[in-house]
């Protein structure tokens, strides 16, 4: 009796095994390339299965290129000529890598001083190349130092720290990240001032901070306001202060020169990425409700695991890739902030990556068709390409983010062909139908998306369209209608009158 | 003098306002079998205004629809009115009865009913920006159905006016009550239920092995 039950026991493990073993294979019909499940947000912010628009395809590590391995390497640059910088801070130096990944081009470890001194660097954190300039601009964090130099590594100019009032002199100058924007100014990125990034013109003077984020509008800060309102000078002084997280890993895009930011800090929700102009002003301060990377933070043993976007990168067709060191995942928007693809996890095959250690992100292609993240645990560059879907979702938001709606239905088409879940796909269509004058079409699409207000508009011009087409008949309609009705009244009332006169003949007739 | 059949007392109380549901009661008119089918005709048309209107209005989308909080909106919100009006006053001299506040109460509604059917068809086709109508319509219906219902518990009870405005304050206060006191009775049973079914499975166990 009891064996009996042990072996159902058993079968009814074993079953239940088997099925567990299915359920991820029917309910994710994903690549089995991938390490990974490949998911997108759909538009109620469910992650739902979708198809990859980027797949890994290797990984490079310092061994692979003929050198050292790279020791906790902290920055991927890539300059207008598709040559790789890549930031090997723990050996203190950087590489110049070809734009097919596959050799060294050059090695910086040591620089001319102008007075024709050597000088090596001190852990590194970040490089940038100017397409003006044509100048290395390096945050030399443990020189206390930036260096700007040509690429026969002789040194125009270095930046220390500040002897300015503005800058407080009590602060250390260790620079984290460096970019210098179209006009040449450069601005690098301290761990130690939430004021924003440290601004210098084009010969070196510090002109003042860029860019801070704003301070988040919690309870807490909005009571600070109402006490520090009323309350005295002597009283203020030993009150808390509000301030901000401090962004700390900017991007510039070229091509339009906004200056786009990234903060890691897990204590807020505010100012994640922000889109800053020449200003100052952030651009993307109207999506204050927007979240940035995975839309939950998960929790876990009692632990709370939010997206940390440690870098960010604008592509070549003004797609933002934000990476989170938390998952190990990138997430690619295209430049309206609507999200593309996410791809990478954290683990050990290639395509994943170890947790908290990715700290750079760099896309390549005008469609971006390559992209590159940074793992500073494994010290490797692992490169995803993009997959044909991705390709063609790329190809159609470029068309649609132009405002070449009608162009792009072909694409958008073609991309629901092969994921039916992509949602801008419907809206595309539904604006590219609405702009062929198909207004029926559009209502459906747009319909599908859940897209009310796109709905809406083109019911409006459906609308008008069918009432012109029906004028004719409805105002027959109305005419006979009305017609109808007044004569049925005039009878009506005819009737009535014939009634009452008839019983008012009798009554008088009695009466008489 | 006012011996109307059932449907034209509805058409009667509707359109008098102040006098209908006077006229009703001193001829006991009335029956719960409308009361039965107007709450019916609410509980589709709250579901018909979230699921049939033009897809310009739509506040909901598909995947989020649940059957229960239509039910509750239309039956249990009016058991509740009638339990509570009930209650108070038959404490303040109130002279309906459970029946009558339930036919009085339902026949009020009538509007408010109406005018969401007829701004359902609306949002068919009007565009956004004319959503103008469309709350014209809806605030027509509420407004008369206020003001029927007003009556109506003024009319079921004999009271003044001051003395309806406190008895309407007084049984939202007892409806309040009463759902609190409904939510608590359901956690606690599904709290028994779940300790009912352990046991249950506990037992079932202890047999098997």
């Amino acid at each position: 009796m009891k064996k009996q039950a042990k072996r159902r026991l058993i079968r009814t493990a074993a079953a239940g095994l088997s099925l567990l073993a299915a359920i991820p294979a029917l309910a994710l019909p994903t690549s089995a390339d991938e390490p990974y499940d490949v998911y997108n947000y759909n538009y109620l912010g469910e992650a739902v299965p979708s198809q990859a628009g980027y797949l890994a395809e290797r990984s490079v590590s310092g061994l692979d290129l003929g050198t050292d391995a790279f020791s906790t390497p902290s920055d991927l640059f890539k300059d207008e000529n598709d040559l790789f910088y890549l930031v090997d801070s723990g050996n203190n130096r950087i590489l110049v890598i070809d734009s097919e990944f596959t050799k060294i081009e050059k090695i910086y470890d040591s620089f001319k001083m102008p007075d024709g001194s050597e000088t090596t660097l001190k852990n590194p954190k970040g490089v940038f190349v100017s397409p003006d300039t044509g100048y290395l601009y390096i945050a030399d964090n443990e020189n206390s130092r930036a260096l700007v130099c040509t690429k026969e590594g002789e040194v125009v100019m270095e930046i220390t720290k500040p002897e300015s009032t503005v800058y407080d002199q009590q602060l250390t100058f260790l620079p984290q990240k460096i970019l210098c924007d179209n006009a040449g100014n450069i601005y690098i990125v301290l761990n130690n001032t939430t004021k924003g990034a440290a601004m210098f013109d084009a010969n070196g003077e510090f002109i003042g901070y860029y860019g801070a984020n704003a301070v988040a509008a919690t309870a807490t800060v909005i009571a600070n306001h109402f006490w520090n309102a009323i309350a005295s000078e002597e009283e203020k002084r030993y009150r808390a202060r509000s301030t901000p997280t401090a962004f700390d890993n900017f991007d510039l895009d070229t091509a339009k020169g906004f200056i786009y930011t990234s903060t890691s800090s897990g204590s807020t929700d505010t100012d994640i990425v922000k889109k800053v102009n020449p200003e100052g002003y952030n651009l993307f301060s109207y999506m204050s409700n927007f979240t940035w990377g995975d839309l939950f933070s998960t929790w876990y043993s009692g632990t709370s695991y939010k997206t940390k976007i440690v870098d960010i990168d604008i592509g070549s067709d003004g797609s933002i890739n934000c990476l989170d060191a938390t998952t190990g995942r990138v997430f690619q928007y295209d430049k309206e902030a609507d999200l593309l693809f996410i791809m990478g996890a954290t683990g050990d095959q290639v395509g994943a990556f170890t947790a908290g250690n990715v700290t750079a992100v760099e896309t390549k292609g005008d469609g971006c068709e390559n992209v590159y993240v940074l793992d500073s645990g494994k010290g490797t560059v692992t490169i995803f390409g993009q997959t044909v879907f991705g390709g063609i979702v790329h190809h159609a938001t470029t068309l649609y983010n132009g405002g070449y709606y009608e162009e792009a239905l072909d694409p958008w088409l073609e991309v629901l062909k092969r994921d039916g879940n992509y949602r801008r796909a419907y809206l595309g269509i539904s604006s590219a139908y609405y702009n062929m004058g198909r207004y029926k079409d559009s209502m459906e699409y747009a319909k599908k998306a859940d897209a009310s207000a796109r709905y809406n508009r083109a019911f409006e011009r459906y609308r008008s369209e069918w009432l012109r087409e029906h004028l004719t008949v409805i105002l027959i309609i109305a005419a006979v209608l009305i017609a109808g009705i007044w004569g049925l009244r005039k009878f009506l009332r005819k009737k009535r009158e014939k009634a009452l006169a008839t019983a008012t003949n009798q009554k008088g007739g009695a009466a008489v | 003098m006012m011996d109307l059949t059932q449907p034209q007392w509805v058409k009667h109380v509707v359109f008098h306002p102040f006098e209908g549901f006077e006229d009703l009661r001193w001829k006991k008119g009335g029956t719960l079998k409308y009361t039965v089918i107007i709450i019916i005709a609410l509980f589709f048309a709250l579901i018909a205004y979230d699921r049939w209107c033009g897809f310009q209005f739509r506040p909901l989308p598909d995947a989020m629809f649940s059957v229960v909080p239509y039910i509750m909106r239309s039956v249990v919100y009016f058991l509740a009115w009638v339990l509570g009006n009930w209650a108070i006053c038959t404490l303040l001299d109130g002279e309906g009865t459970m029946k009558n506040i339930c036919i009085y109460s339902s026949y009020a509604l009538i509007p408010y009913i109406v005018s969401t059917y007829v701004n359902v068809f609306l949002t068919h086709i009007l565009v956004r920006d004319e959503q103008v109508f469309f709350s014209t319509v809806y605030y027509i219906g509420l407004i008369w159905s206020g003001l029927l219902l007003f009556n109506a518990i003024k009319a079921v009870h004999q009271y003044t006016f001051t003395k309806t405005v406190a008895a309407i304050i007084l049984t939202l206060i007892a409806m309040l009550i009463i759902l609190f006191l409904a939510v608590l009775f359901l956690s606690l049973f599904q709290k028994v239920y779940v300790f009912f079914y352990s046991l249950y499975t506990e037992i079932l166990y202890r047999v098997r092995v």
